[in-house]
């Protein structure tokens, strides 16, 4: 069991290019850390410089108290299963999966017993004489799993694991490795360019971009309390609404204008801001429908777009001041295409950004 | 409408195919009539059906003592077992190494390897003659099938292959594991690579059966002669000694074990052996 440390760590390619300029990380013993962002953000390079198959340029590296610039990757004590399983091809479910167990030169009986408690896990033991050819996505994946399970790692690193299962398994999946996380207690770092999975599986989630470490933060704070524009983008699905807005100062505080609406807030961050140009940002589940949340001129109306009907709630998709806006509503609401609707934004849950540094004002 | 098409498409495809076969196959049917028929037969011209003097021809081949056929045999068989082998495991090894690392000098080493595959054979037969002859191993099989290791037509397809069908995910799945990298070379890739390695083990051995410009050159020994200097020499044999049926019976000798080869290792050659290893 260990946590992992990365202090100032570098990373450049041979051809120059630096994917990760510098990098600060603590991952502390037994927790579920998830790395997020676009592709190409870096996230699969930091996975697998603790894995070892990267090299790091400069700055150090730590799995508990060892560091691990110079430490092949066999001798870190850790796991990995990657997007495309990766399973030895020639060997049966149960040779896979005793693999590196057979490596080490564990008694034949152990290794035995391990497979077999981890293949009742996963729900494999039927498949231990199949080949992976013979398995379906799902079931490679578990191999994989369990092909890392078996070893027991003080390290657990998984990369894009469930990106080749079709949306339902990708959603049993998920709670099999969260559930496998709580049975083993071992440290799992988690690669994934789905925000879903990273907001359903990490203790903390750490979203990333260019190599830049955006937020390093548990679910909640990263959907409450995004630091910059990229966050808030990011994180939640349907995406954040944004929209260019003036701070303009009222008796009672501020307002946030653009187009004919309003919005009233008190937050005294934003004085420096009075005449300027911000971004505001709204969550769609945050756009409401009830007339409880009508405050002053915190109302945007407009025509509908395009109306989706997901059954228990329903997205609108309205063009409002400039900006393209999605409302998820209770699915009760219905408006059809074509149709105005009055939405109010609630203030309690608005974001507001710096239109330079992108950096959130209120937060 | 559709349906005539390719119906007629079938018997088009089947009367190339039934051509293309023939012309390959009818060679063969003329060796195997042949070594069944006298040298008289023989010269009166081609027949259809096969003669009656098989086990004369046989009998004739096997007694002849300037013509030692199963020491010949065995040395072909050796010099091309030996070739086979190693040419297919340092070619994949060459292939994993450049295909599997990363390196500063790789582009070169693959560019030259690419330059010595252009290079005839005659070009360096001097230069190796004159090698083996200061390594003190000319007349002996060594020098016959120890150049395989360095087979620059199958390391390219071996790196070919690999390209195709080996991620190199498995490669680090097995360095995580604890695999050692010749290990993992050994265990992991060679097995991979079992539809190439007979491929390639099947047109070395095959080649290396044929060769007959460099054990010209090394071998001087009757007892170290493989099968085509034999042949050869039977062919130049005195001319009023010579004989057709014998001719044709050594011959057919001489394809017997490439046929044997090829049967065994065809069964390797399947399709798609790391299909669901890795998901594309």
């Amino acid at each position: 069991m260990a946590g992992i440390t990365f202090k100032n760590v570098v990373k450049t390619y041979d051809n120059g290019v630096t994917v990760i300029p510098d990098l600060n990380m603590e991952i502390k013993d037994k927790e579920f850390v998830v790395l997020v962002g676009p592709s190409g953000c870096g996230k699969s390079t930091t996975l697998r410089m603790i894995a070892g198959l990267e090299g790091i340029s400069s700055g150090d590296l730590y799995i508990g108290d060892t560091r691990m610039n110079a430490v092949a990757p066999k001798d870190r004590d850790i796991a990995m299963v990657f997007q495309n399983y990766a399973l030895y091809p020639h060997m049966t479910v149960y040779k896979n999966m005793a693999f590196a167990l057979t490596l080490k030169k564990v008694p034949k009986d152990e290794i035995d017993r391990k497979v077999h408690e981890a293949a009742e896990i996963l729900g494999l033991e039927e498949y231990l004489d199949r080949k992976p050819k013979a398995l379906s996505g799902g079931q490679r994946q578990r191999v994989a799993l369990g092909r890392a399970m078996v070893r027991n790692p003080s390290v657990f690193l998984l990369d894009e694991p469930l990106s080749n299962l079709d949306a339902k398994l990708r959603t049993e999946m998920r709670s099999q490795i969260s559930k496998l996380h709580k049975q083993l207690e071992t440290t799992f770092v988690y690669v994934t360019h789905d925000q879903t999975e990273a907001m359903t599986m990490g203790d903390r989630i750490c979203v990333m971009k260019d190599g830049i470490i955006q937020q390093f933060d548990t679910p909640q704070k990263l959907y409450n309390e995004p630091c910059n524009l990229f966050v808030a983008g990011f994180i939640g699905s349907p995406q954040m609404n944004f929209a260019d807005a003036v701070v303009e100062k009222t008796d009672q505080g501020y307002e946030l204008v653009f187009g004919e609406t309003r919005v009233p807030t008190q937050r005294e961050e934003l004085a420096p801001y009075v005449g300027r140009t911000v971004v505001l940002g709204i969550r769609p589940e945050h756009l409401r429908a009830g007339e409880e949340y009508i405050r002053g001129g915190n109302t945007l109306t407009a025509e509908v777009d395009l109306s989706e009907m997901m059954g228990s709630e329903t997205y609108l998709y309205l063009n409002y001041a400039g900006s393209r806006f999605i409302a998820k509503l209770p699915g009760t609401v219905i408006a059809p295409a074509g149709s105005k609707v009055t939405l109010a934004l609630d203030v309690d849950r608005i974001h507001v950004f710096d239109k330079e540094t992108e950096k959130s004002i209120l937060n | 409408m559709e349906k005539r098409t390719s119906y007629g498409r079938t018997i088009l495809a089947y009367v190339v195919l039934i051509i293309l076969a023939f012309l390959c196959l009818f060679f063969f049917y003329i060796l195997i009539i042949n070594a069944t028929r006298n040298h008289a037969q023989i010269q009166q011209g081609f027949s259809f059906l096969p003669g009656k003097s098989f086990w004369v021809n046989l009998h004739n081949v096997m007694n002849d003592a300037n013509i030692p056929v199963m020491s010949g045999i065995k040395n072909s068989l050796i010099v091309s077992g030996a070739a086979a082998i190693l040419a297919t495991y340092f070619s994949s090894l060459t292939a994993y190494g450049l295909y599997a690392y990363d390196f500063k000098l790789k582009r070169p080493a693959f560019i030259f390897i690419m330059l010595i595959l252009v290079m005839p054979t005659q070009v360096s037969a001097l230069g190796f003659v004159r090698l083996v002859t200061g390594m003190g191993m000319i007349n002996t099989l060594w020098p016959l099938f120890l150049p395989s290791i360095a087979a620059p037509a199958v390391f390219y397809f071996m790196y070919s292959y690999m390209q195709s069908t080996l991620p190199l995910d498995l490669v680090e799945a097995a360095r995580i594991d604890g695999s050692s990298e010749f290990r993992t070379f050994n265990r992991i890739v060679l097995p991979i690579m079992k539809p190439a390695i007979a491929v390639q083990a099947i047109f070395t051995f095959v080649t290396t059966w044929n060769n007959f410009f460099v054990p010209a050159l090394i071998i001087s020994d009757n007892s170290k002669k493989t099968m085509p200097i034999l042949i050869a020499a039977l062919r130049s044999a005195d001319f009023m000694k010579f004989d057709m049926g014998k001719v044709y019976m050594i011959i057919l000798i001489a394809i017997l074990p490439i046929i044997i080869v090829y049967l065994i290792l065809s069964r390797y050659i399947i399709a798609g052996v790391t299909l669901g290893g890795v998901k594309e």
